[in-house]
Formats: C-alpha cells, structure tokens, sequence
C-alpha cells in the first residue's frame, strides 16, 4: 500500500502549522498497513488462525522542552490528531526541569525495505498450513505429551516526515517461528524442549527463510531425541562451575544484561517507574570494565536479515553499526536523538557524538523510545564448541531459557533452561535437567572466558521483548557465539 | 443495547450472517487512553490515544479463524468485510480434533457502574499538576520519575447465537510516582488506582513519602545473606505472587496440560496454608469488574482456594472445548482475584513487634516461574523494602531475591492483614484492558528463601 498524494500534503501541511504555533520539532508517521498473521498448531490442532490489520497516525510534538504525542486509527480525524499532539505538549512544558531537545539535523530522504523474496501473506493460507502441519508430523510421538509448532509473519509500511524536512519510507518485514515438544519427567514434572526460527544474519527475511530446513525445520528431530534424554535426566546438583551458553540461550543473557542495561533512556533515569534503572551511569562510558578482553559487543553489526535491522529508525536516523563494548571496556549506549543531547548536557562533556539510530516504536499509536536494535557478541578466537568444552574441565553447556528474572537495575540476574549437558574433564557426558543459573552483571562478564568463532554465531530472534509506558514490544536480533563464563553459581541451593 | 451507529451496523451485520448460518462473534473494544510519564522532575511523554477494534471469530464445523481490523466502525460494507477475511480464514483451516464451542451471550449486560466521566475526561494539565506538586512538596533535590495513565473502555459484543447484546463501560486509572536519591541510589515508590478521578490524592502521595524517608536518609542499606527469613510481602507483592501461582496452579489450561504447580492434585486437595481463601469476584469494587467474558458468559463469583482447599479451575472457552468441561466465565477479559483478608492489625509495624527480625517486601521486580511445575518462582525486591525488628525499621536492604515456591510461601503464613487494598494489574500492551485485584494490606510468612542480593539497592 502506498500513502496518497492528498495524505501527504495533509500531513505536511500539520506540520508546518504546529510549527507556526510554536513547536521545536515535530514529526508524523504514517503506518498504511501494519499487519500481523499468527498461525498455531497445538498437538496437530490449529488453535490460531488470526490475522490483526491496523493503520493509522502518530505525532510527536516537542514544545517548551516537553513531548507531546497523539495517535488515532481514524483517517478522518488527522487534524485533529495533531492538534491533540501540540496541545499534549504545551501541557507537559508546564512541568519542566530539564528541557528535552532534540538537536538540529539537515533534512533527507531514505527508503528501505526488508530483503525479502516471498512475501509471507501473498503465500495461500493452505500451504502456510500444510507447511506446519508437516513440522507437527514430525513432532508426534506417543510418549510426547503436548507438541507445538507455530508461526508469525508481520508486514508495515511506514511512512515518516518531520518538521525539518526529513521523508523515509519503509516496508519492514519479519517471520518468527518456534517449534516445542513437551513430556513427563520421571518426577512426574514437564520438561520441554524447544526451537526457533533463527538466521545466519545473511540472505533474506520472506516466507523462504522460514522454509530454508537448516533454519528451523531439521531442529525437529534433534530437539524430540534431547526430550527423550532429558526426561530420563538426573537434577543438576547446586555449586559453582564454568558454563558454556550456546547461543539459543546466550542471546537472552546479552538481551537481559547487557542490552536493556545499555539503553540510554534507561540509564538517564526514565524507565525507573516500570522497566528499571541500570547500573550503568554516564560516568561509566570509557571506565567501566563490562567484561574480559574477550568480550567485544556491537550494535547493529549491519547484519542483512535481522527483525533488529530496519534501516531508518522511527526519528528518520539511519541505523548505524558501532561498538557498545570494545575489548571489555564500555564505550557506547543505544540512543535517539534526545536522549544523548541530554546525556551530553548533563555530564558536561561529549560522552555521544551522534544518535545511536536505536528511537523506536511498536507501532503508530506509540511514541519512539531507545531499543535494542541487534546487540551482538563479535566472534572470538576460542573455535568451535567441540574445542571450548575440550577446555573445559568442570561446566555445564546450557541452551534455552525457562524463566529469566533480573534485578530493577540489571545488577543481577538469574536464569533457568530446558537442557543442560554436563562437561568434566574435556568430555561431554551426560545430560542434566532442570537447570539454573544465576550472578552478577559485572562479574559474570568479567569471568568470560572462551568465545567461539563465527562458526559457532547465529542470529536469535526477539519478537516480544516489552518496555516502555505505555507498554511496547519490540522485534530485534542478537548475533551470538557460543560463550563460556567460570566460576558461576549454578542449580539450587538445598 | 445498542449505545451507537456503530453498535447498530454491527447488529445488522451479525443477523445478516446469522441468517446466512455463520457462526460468528464479533467484539467492539473502543478506548480513550491517556497516559502521562515523568522523568528527571519533568513530564517526559504527555500521550493520548483514541483506537477502535473490532475482532471477530468465525467457527465452521471443527475449523476457525479469527480476525481483527482496527479503524473506526462507519459502515455495514466495513464490518462484512472483516467477516469475510474471518469466514475466508476458517473456510481453509484444517480441522480440530474436538468441537469447538460458539460464543453465546447468555444474558444481556448493559454496565457501567464503574465509569467516571470526570476520569475519562480528565485534563492532562491535572495530572501535571499534581507531580508538580509532590515533587515540591517533597523536594526538588529528589529524582521524580511515575506515570499516570488513565481513560476509558468500552466493549461491545455481539454472537450469530442469539441477538443478546453485552455492553461494558469503565473508567481506570494507574498512578504511581518513584523518588530516586540522586547519590545513593536508593527508590521509594507511591502508587493510587482506581476507577474514579477521587481515588486519587496527591496529599496521600506526599505523606507516603514523607514517612518513608527519614528511614532511608537516615541509615545505610543492609545486604541479607542467602537464607531463609521471615518475610512480610506488601500488597504489590502478594499481588504478582499470586496471580502468578493462579496462572500456573487454577487455570484450566495448564492445570490439564500438567505444566503446573497443581497437576498432581484434584479439586478438594489442600494445596497451600488453611488460612489462604482466594476467590475471583466480580463484584468487588477495589477490582476492574467485568459482568461477561469474551466468550459472552455471565462472570460470578467463582472460589478458587477455601481454608487452603482447591476448589475450582477457571476455563476458558478453547481449553473447555478440548477437554470438555463448563464456561467458567474466563474466556480473554479480566479476573477479579481477591485473598480474603485476615485478622491481623493493619499497621504492620505494630503486628510483627513480637516476631523478632522481618523482611518487608513490598513490590516484586520481574518475577517468573523458574520450575512451574514445582510451583518455583523468583522475583527481587524493589522499592521501600526495609528490614524491621522488633516492630522497629532498622533500615533499607540491598536488592535481594526471593526464590522459593508458592507451597512454601502460602503454607508458612503466619498473619494476614485484616484491611484489603487495591492492586492495579494492568499492563498497557495492546488495548486496554485494566485488571486489579484485592489484596491484605501484606501478609507474613516464615521460611522464606532469599537467595542472592546485590551490593546495592
Ligand atoms: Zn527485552
């Protein structure tokens, strides 16, 4: 779908009398189509089969220092919506102590679009269908307990003016899916295993990578056979050990505690009432060593095919590829505009040279906030997993999460998974069930001591990670290596 | 009853289809959302929101399909066009294994006892107000940040069924407001909710806060080594525990599926402490109260835990057809969770000055469930968590977590407030749909599992 002329021009036209009226800044996203399908297969029966079409209107006027926002689903009332936006605004300004700015830019104009070569929702429902029910298949056995396969395809054409000039026009596309077999310990307790959809970080987004079998569907058989393991399992005793996260958990650890720590929203202090704070301050940046020399951390990586690459973020600034941790010393955050004008002021010297492209929102009817776009472990020298668990004389290799609970500033963490392989002396031996591990920020990444390399890197996809107020969930990647840390606190004390 | 135009086409649609023999249900959610953040003594984001959706599900024979089209209702064209993507949909679907059940509207609701107009139509320049308020009358040397959100829903809803109509109208509002020490670190929160613009009370906030402090300015934090306590969870807390161990434990989904903490017993089996009453009451004020659910059954009171005692599961319409069992009125929409107060003093000070050493959580940061099905969750603490003894406040602890299971905390509670309050449940993903439920001001257990706490607060 593309915007009309007479929208355009509408549009355009509102932003320059909120301008006229007194705004420092204003912009308008337009989201023709933001259209969502999710197809579920619960033991063979298709329990969802919804598709969610919206389209509407967002403004974000900044007036007096203050944000104003307003957002409505019906095409007649845009006018009004911007009025609403301004006046939001001049509200807000009347309680203001530190004065939001935004910073000046020169206009452009940018395009981009997903890489895709099959548009999900221009595949017939049936085949999407026959293509799940052949991953369930698959899954069905009669001493598995409760199976399911499910898909997720989403498409929006966003179209994006502020007041200095600036258009981008985007098409982004994203497919998740998440395959899982269920069955009864000998405790009489579940246990799972699971599987999702992930990328190599190349190629392209479209039905076809869903249907690519590396990806996804040749996991099937592999996570039936760990069940059958698991199941027979003993419990992972309480103590300390190395552990070695495959990348299906360690994009978790990275999301929880080095991603949301890093969000500079979070740090300055305006995600303190719901999400949380962060032990990071802005003092940190260039002193405050995050982990071992081992650890390099980007955001963005200019990955192809990653739901967190999109081009333009939702202030119009082009995505950008930069270290967040160099070598184990901080040295960047993930920002908007705002937000490092702010942080600059407020530390009394340049800490951010440049937004980190990283303001972004869920969907028109909210306001851009500082996300993760992809937060990636760069590849290290440690070789392969085979090679990290050789040298590896007491550990746990874990994959998966169950639950993951961290402290209100990140500080802390604790998480469980579906599978644990014991590691002693070099050797692999056996499998562990219900296991837990748990400890510090600081310290746990400062104990990381063997990074695989880009044989052992794949992209996981995040297609609900939740911050904000009002609350957005938000589609990203992480671009991880397999990674062993020591000396950690692991399953639960007696 | 039909409030509106849009109410009208809806009508006309759905006998349209009906004679057509489509089986169909279709819901109306308008909102009116405004919500005010604060960061740094300053609003940070003044947001208003006005969004209209219309879902509707389509059953044929043992196949579905569901679709959901946000804009406003103007025209019968509309709506029939959203019903056929929905009757497209289920027409391709591939076929259950059981009877699906038809949404019917069982009784004619027409509500709005719990709407306040001068909350849905409250100026934001109120609101602005009140933090400017409390952060002068607090102190401006404090960091301030909250948010308040408030508005208005309205739920319509119609089935192929029968041509009863379901009307829902409410009002809700969550404020809460933290104070953070610009030095040592520590934050303290204040939260009001309700369904009227009276409940809240910027005064209130204030003398919250001006009893806390002196506490925390005063003495250092104290960080609590791994072991077991006894414990005083506030009302926030209780809140997120239970529903937690309600999700896991007294749904029909996973009570059937064996994936919770419950699957192992049957109604009437004692499963947490015999002075644990829980009940889901749709009539209880201090909650958001729906007379429907999304599967059109009329909502009652329904008890879940007697004297300890598991009394019910709550169903929803998909997990009922599959198993074959009732409408229990738990079909999408929200619970009205409710733990029967105790006899304990409601200051909490003066009831544990004879039980030695207490930790009082208030509020749980990010809780989970670590073993489901061991009934194993783990949250931290966060906000105005104090250690107490003998009935005094020595001082703020360190962020600690709490990793234990819901049998242990619940069979080791020692006393119960005897004064219910008020907890906000609601989250704003998606549409609005406000949940709360009513809690004992906080309850005491012993035992309790503190098993890590940080450095800081
Ligand atoms: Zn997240």
């Amino acid at each position: 779908m593309t915007l009309s002329a007479d929208l355009k021009k509408q549009i355009l036209q509102n932003i320059d009398r909120v301008g006229t009226k007194g705004a420092e800044y204003t912009d308008a996203r337009f989201y023709t189509n933001d259209d969502s399908e999710t197809l579920f297969l619960y033991d063979g029966n298709l329990e969802a089969n919804d598709t969610n079409f919206e389209s509407g209107l967002g403004v974000r006027v900044l007036y007096g220092g203050a944000w104003g926002f307003a957002a409505t689903s019906d095409a007649k009332a845009f006018d009004t919506c911007f009025e609403q936006a301004l006046q939001n605004a001049i509200t807000a300004s009347k309680l203001v102590r530190v004065p939001l700015h935004m910073g000046k830019k020169p206009a452009h104009t940018g395009k981009f679009a997903s890489p895709l070569k099959q548009d999900p929702f221009t595949v017939p429902l049936k085949e999407k269908l026959e293509f799940l029910s052949a991953i369930d298949a698959r899954l069905k056995e009669d001493w598995i307990f409760k199976r399911y396969v499910y898909a997720e395809f989403q498409k929006k054409n966003i179209y994006f003016f502020n007041s200095e000039g600036t258009q981008v026009e985007r098409s982004l596309s994203n497919v998740f899916a998440k395959m899982m077999v269920m069955a009864l310990d000998s405790d009489g307790q579940m246990q799972r295993r699971s599987q999702d959809l992930f990328t190599t970080g190349k190629g392209t987004r479209g039905y076809e990578m869903l249907t690519q079998p590396e990806l996804f569907s040749a996991h099937a058989e592999r996570i039936k056979d760990e069940l059958a393991q698991l199941i027979k399992a003993d419990i992972l005793e309480y103590g300390k050990r190395s552990v070695i996260l495959l990348p299906g958990q360690g994009f978790l650890q990275v999301h929880e505690t080095i991603g949301h720590p890093l969000e500079l929203d979070r740090i300055l202090g305006y995600e303190l009432s719901y999400a949380g704070g962060s032990f990071v301050d802005l003092d940190s940046f260039g002193k405050l060593r995050y982990g071992s020399d081992k650890l390099t951390v980007s955001a963005f990586g200019s990955i192809e095919n990653s739901p967190g690459s999109f081009g333009f973020d939702d202030e119009g600034t082009p995505e950008r590829d930069y270290l967040l941790i160099d070598k184990g010393m901080l040295v960047n955050a993930l920002s908007s505009r705002a937000m490092i004008d702010e942080a600059n002021q407020k530390a009394g010297r340049t800490v951010f040279t440049e937004s980190g492209g990283a303001a972004r929102a869920t969907a028109f009817y909210r306001a851009p906030i500082d996300r993760m776009t992809n937060v990636n472990i760069l590849p290290g020298n440690d070789g392969t997993l085979e090679d990290i668990i050789a040298s590896t004389e007491d550990g746990i290799v874990l994959d998966n999460p169950v639950s993951w609970s961290i402290g209100s500033n990140r500080e802390h963490f604790h998480f469980s998974c579906e599978i644990a392989w014991e590691v002693k002396n070099g050797k692999k031996t056996r499998i562990l069930r219900n296991p837990s591990y748990q400890g510090h920020t600081v310290e746990f990444y400062n104990s990381l001591s063997a990074v695989g390399d880009a044989s052992t890197w794949h992209v996981g996809q995040v297609d609900n990670c939740g911050k904000g107020e009002p609350n957005q969930i938000m589609q990203l990647g992480h671009g991880i290596p397999v990674v062993r840390f020591d000396n950690v606190i692991t399953g639960e004390r007696k | 009853m039909q409030k509106n135009k849009a109410h009208e086409i809806i009508c006309a649609v759905r006998a349209a289809a009906a004679k057509r023999g489509i089986d169909a249900t279709f819901t109306l959610h308008c909102e009116k959302s405004h919500l005010m953040r604060i960061g740094n003594n300053s609003v940070s984001l003044n947001t208003s929101e006005i969004l209209t959706r219309l879902d509707i599900g389509v059953i044929n024979g043992r196949r579905t399909g569901s679709h959901t089209q946000m804009g406003d209702v103007t025209s019968q064209e509309y709506v029939e066009k959203a019903l056929q993507i929905a009757v497209d949909k289920a027409e391709v679907a591939s076929e259950k294994d059981y009877q699906p059940i038809s949404a019917i509207i069982e009784a004619a609701v027409d509500e709005n006892s719990q709407y306040d107009k001068a909350l849905e139509q409250v100026d934001p320049s109120f609101k602005a107000d009140a933090y400017r308020q409390i952060i002068e009358k607090v102190g401006e040397s404090y960091n301030f940040s909250g948010s308040w959100s408030s508005g208005s829903v309205e739920l319509f809803m119609v089935s192929t069924a029968n041509d009863l109509t379901v009307y829902h109208l409410a009002t809700d509002q969550d404020f809460n407001v933290v104070l953070k020490h610009p030095k040592k670190k520590w934050e303290l929160r204040q939260a009001k909710t309700g369904w009227r613009l009276a409940d809240f009370n910027v005064n209130d906030v204030v003398d919250g806060f001006k009893k806390l402090l002196p506490v925390y300015e005063n003495h250092q934090g104290f960080k609590l080594e791994p072991g077991e306590y006894t414990v005083a969870l506030g009302s926030s807390a209780l809140a997120e525990v239970l529903m937690m161990a309600c999700y896991t434990g007294f749904y029909g989904r996973t009570y059937e599926e064996k994936q919770g903490w419950t699957s192992k017993n049957k109604k009437g089996d004692k499963v947490l402490g015999s002075n644990i009453n829980l009940i889901d009451d749709p009539t209880d004020d201090k909650t958001f109260t729906f007379g429907f659910d999304l599967a059109g059954k009329t909502r009652a009171l329904f008890p879940l835990v007697k004297d300890g005692v598991m009394q019910n599961m709550m169903y929803d319409i998909h997990t009922a057809a599959k198993y074959g069992r009732e409408l229990t009125g738990h079909t999408g929409g929200s619970t009205s969770i409710v733990m029967q107060p105790g006899s304990a003093l409601p200051d909490l000070l003066a009831a544990v000055k004879d039980m030695g050493r207490v930790i009082y959580i208030p509020a749980l940061h990010y809780l989970n469930m670590s073993n489901p099905s061991q009934g194993v969750f783990t949250g931290s603490s966060r906000f105005n968590a104090v250690l107490i003894e003998d009935g005094k406040v020595v001082g703020p602890i360190f962020s600690s977590r709490i990793t234990d299971s819901f049998q242990n905390v619940f069979g080791n509670v020692r006393l119960i407030s005897s004064e219910a309050e008020s907890v906000n449940l609601s989250n704003t993903y998606g549409r609005r749909m406000p949940e709360a439920s009513s809690m004992p001001g906080y309850v005491v257990a012993e035992k309790v599992k503190i098993t890590d706490s940080a450095d800081s607060f």
